[in-house]
């Protein structure tokens, strides 16, 4: 069996907003990786978090939880959520988990972006 | 009385894996493998992909909790127009604590609220990717089936 790999970089967008570009799996096991990803964000100070699945290979339901429990922390700090670069697949799952009512999804970068002041 | 006859299932594929988490990748893969060229469209081929990684997923960790001496053993049959895959495991007790014997109801809402964990969508998802499923407990092995009709153009999320 080959070792699940994720990695996730952060990108800060102006003052208040930041991109972490996903790479690989998204399952259970990418939670310290995310989390990780989520504090760095969090201490540049975004106000919106905007999720880059460009790069997803493989979701499961245990990244599906892990989206949940992250999406848990940015609504306690009063962080937006944003996500884009989600294939047709992976967004019809968004929508039948309703995660598409909490995380914003959008076509591309810039227009996650679009509406953040810097 | 008129009864029509259905064509016998022709078994396509048999294999096993152990139940190490993980292993849902290689289920889905030879599964894919398996059903390339039948006709499947690649939207629904993407969701019996994960509609068997989430099953093979369940088998491993809540059947044969995750012992990797314990295999999960998939098949994968045609019948018709209906391409069948069976995920079994030896899970089949019946307080075991599944997922399947959950009626709880994932909720986005209620997982926000910290009413219910954030898991627990995996038999959510299969039963919304194929366009039906079964469950059968036989003593210990615990088998989900998965049929998807070739054709179709949507996951009807039925259950048998």
């Amino acid at each position: 069996m080959a070792e699940p790999t994720t990695t996730m970089h952060v990108r800060q967008v102006g003052d208040r907003a930041a991109v972490i570009d996903i790479k690989g799996d998204v399952t259970a096991a990418s939670e310290p990786v995310l989390m990780s990803a989520y504090e760095q964000a969090d201490r540049q100070g975004a106000r919106r978090l905007v999720l880059n699945f460009r790069g997803l290979e493989y979701m499961n339901s245990g990244g599906i939880g892990m989206l949940v429990t992250f999406l848990i922390r940015a609504n306690r700090q009063r962080q937006e959520l944003a996500a884009f670069g989600l294939s047709d697949h992976y967004r019809e799952i968004f929508e039948l988990t309703r995660l598409d009512e909490a995380i914003t999804i959008y076509d591309d970068e810039r227009s996650a972006l679009s509406d953040v002041a810097s | 009385m008129t009864s029509i006859a259905r064509p016998a299932p022709r078994r396509l594929a048999s294999f096993a894996v152990p139940s190490v988490p993980g292993n849902e990748r290689v289920a889905l893969t030879q599964v894919a493998e398996t059903v390339a060229g039948l006709g499947l469209s690649p939207a629904r081929l993407d969701k019996l992909k994960t509609a068997v990684a989430e099953a093979t997923m369940n088998a491993i960790e809540h059947g044969n909790d995750s012992r990797p001496e314990l295999p999960v053993r998939v098949e994968v049959f045609q019948s018709g127009a209906e391409i069948i895959v069976t995920i079994a495991d030896r899970g089949g007790r019946s307080d075991d604590g599944t997922p399947e014997n959950s009626a709880e109801v994932p909720d986005l809402d209620r997982k926000l609220d910290g009413e219910q964990g954030p898991r627990g969508w995996g038999l959510f998802l299969i039963r919304h990717m194929v366009d039906a499923m079964a469950i059968t407990t036989q003593g210990e092995r615990h088998t989900v089936r998965l049929m998807m009709r070739i054709g179709s153009q949507d996951a009807g999320g039925g259950e048998d």
